[in-house]
């Protein structure tokens, strides 16, 4: 009897999970294998590949690693995962974690107005961006500067990758800072005053302390910082659009000018391929070294 | 001692003058958008309006089509996030209490989906849902004839129709919300349904009796990590849905600003708050989920 009923259970808990699964192979699984079987056909959406796709190999690929505008997008998305993830939010977010530890006054508001860019949708916000920096010398950011003496520009045109790296760090900021400050609360309040009495100062608490602690914090918001950076699209796309030129074109503006502008869709599902692939290998060290528990 | 006292003062003095920086930073392009709704000569550039009005949120409903776009996406994202609630409440509680060895290697699958950029599976997925589409044409065929046709596949369609983008933005969300859910319900003990059991009741009243007042908590987690996500999201509408009176906000948001004869800062900025605001509403409730939803299955 034991046993039947164990099965019937387990039976019941099969139809549940059904309905979660077929969604996550219709949507993603599959797409994800086609995307692979695409980007070993010539397929495109118009002209004789249109009808007849043929299986090319690895010829796409082969193509990729000629092509400039590819390499172009590569290094556009490292410098702007490099520039807003792992530099930019992180810095501004485990100091502003420091500093909300502290009793400062306005506490709350800080924390609201470091909140209110990342609960923002990324279509607003970069239409309000587009506001701030363009306009030459008429926009807000060239009156800002101009305070401390630096010329006033154009500044999507003059320096557009800075600016998405600016504007996607003004967004981020507060993922990290949630993080940080997690990490932080973890670290007994004991560890600082024991520093203190043996006479460190801020610098070496910093550096020998509050840091090697965060680590694993700190390994933790990479990973999922660097994976979720790598998947925007549309902050980018509605600042920029890619440009000027393809300044701005990182690989997921790539991938969709590749596929639905340009029409390659072989092409385009290669360049896919390589964003699934890193995206992946970022996934599985998130399980591996994360040790995660399921 | 005395010394360490004013090393704190300064401390503190250096952590405020930080913040206050960050917050001017933070804050100020949001100060450009509410002054501009409010402005009826409003411009490009952040300045202080010589009189206000309301004038610029009823053009969002007279003028423009903003209220059709505010409902269609109330509609999409909506009809998602109870899709994603229902399917991830059922299949969370499943993979919470199953023993079987599909159960590892699904979680596992549910982590490293998770991370798969949506722009990498555009091209498949358009095929995915014209397949759809072809599937669904004859059935609508027969049912809503002449004139009915169209509107009735604009509801069930799925290229440039409801159905197909409500399930597409389920299933991106459904991973986080599976999570979420089988997490809490890892938190209630099996001996409350074992006992309701025991007493005679069946999977429906357990459910409905039993597990959903204990995981409420959880499903509302889900919810708003669900509709958050697909509320934010630009990229699917923008790909799936082309017709002027199924468009989506961010859509409809995005296109206002690129006509390059006449752009109405004032409206655009009044739909951006409209926008914006159920976003920021859903982010201050779900605040406290989202430090869970990254380090809940992490031992470091």
């Amino acid at each position: 009897m034991a046993t039947t009923y164990e099965q019937r259970i387990e039976r019941q808990n099969r139809w549940l999970v059904l309905p979660a699964a077929v969604l996550l192979v219709a949507f993603v699984l599959f797409p994800a294998g086609t995307a692979v079987w695409l980007s070993l056909t010539n397929t495109a959406l118009n002209g004789a590949a249109a009808l007849h796709p043929r299986f090319v190999g690895l010829s796409n690929f082969n193509r990729l690693l000629n092509d400039g505008d590819f390499w172009n997008s590569l290094w556009v998305t490292f410098v702007f995962v490099f520039g807003s993830s792992v530099v930019g939010q992180f810095v501004f977010g485990l100091f502003s974690a420091m500093a909300l530890n502290r009793p400062v006054p306005l506490r709350q508001f800080f924390m609201a107005a470091i909140l209110l860019p990342n609960a923002v949708p990324e279509v607003v916000a970069g239409f309000i961006w587009i506001s701030m920096l363009s306009g030459g010398e008429r926009s807000t950011l060239s009156h800002l500067v101009g305070l401390v003496g630096i010329p006033s520009q154009e500044w999507l045109q003059t320096m557009p990758l800075f600016m998405i790296v600016m504007v996607n760090t003004w967004r981020g900021i507060a993922f990290a800072m949630i993080l940080m400050t997690s990490g932080l609360a973890a670290v007994p309040s004991e560890v600082y005053e024991a520093a203190r009495i043996d006479g460190a100062t801020d610098r070496q608490i910093f550096w020998r302390i509050t840091l090697p602690l965060l680590r694993p914090t700190i390994f933790l918001y990479m990973l999922v910082s660097t994976v979720g950076t790598i998947a925007i699209f549309g902050l980018v796309y509605a600042l920029t659009r890619g440009g000027p030129g393809n300044a701005t074109e990182i690989i997921a503006i790539h991938i969709y000018n590749q596929s639905f502008v340009a029409y390659q869709l072989g092409y385009g599902s290669a360049v896919a391929v390589i964003m699934l692939g890193v995206s992946m290998l970022l996934g599985l060290l998130y399980v591996r070294v994360l040790k995660v528990q399921v | 001692m005395a010394a360490d006292a004013a090393a704190e003062r300064r401390g503190n003095a250096t952590a405020f003058f930080f913040l206050l920086v960050l917050a001017v930073f933070c804050l100020l392009p949001f100060v450009w958008v509410f002054l501009s709704s409010l402005d009826p000569q409003a411009g490009l550039y952040l300045e202080w309006p010589q009189s206000f009005t309301i004038k610029n949120f009823e053009t969002i409903f007279t003028r423009e089509n903003g209220g059709r776009w505010f409902i269609n996406s109330l509609i999409v994202d909506g009809g998602a996030t109870l899709l994603v609630v229902v399917i991830a409440g059922i299949g969370g509680y499943a993979l919470s209490r199953s023993r079987e060895w599909w159960k590892r290697p699904f979680l596992y699958a549910i982590i490293l989906v998770r991370v798969v950029p949506p722009t990498a599976l555009l091209v498949p997925l358009y095929k995915v849902m014209l397949a759809g589409n072809n599937a669904i044409e004859p059935i609508i065929r027969t049912f809503a004839k002449g004139d009915a046709y169209r509107p009735t596949m604009q509801i069930f369609g799925f290229v440039d129709g409801y159905l197909g983008l409500i399930l597409l933005e389920a299933a991106m969300q459904l991973p986080l919300a599976l999570w979420v859910v089988k997490t809490f319900f890892d938190l209630v003990p099996r001996d409350y349904e074992e006992a309701a059991m025991m007493d005679g009741a069946g999977l429906l009243q357990r459910i409905t009796r039993v597990l959903i007042p204990l995981a409420l908590p959880g499903f509302g987690a889900a919810a708003l990590l669900a509709f958050m996500g697909a509320w934010g999201d630009f990229l699917l509408p923008l790909t799936f849905i082309s017709s002027d009176e199924l468009q989506l906000l961010p859509i409809g948001l995005f296109r206002a600003y690129l006509r390059i004869d006449s752009v109405d800062y004032g409206f655009l900025c009044a739909l951006a708050i409209l926008y914006t605001v159920p976003a920021v509403v859903a982010f201050a409730f779900a605040r406290k989920f989202l430090v869970q939803t990254f380090s809940g299955g992490v031992k470091g």
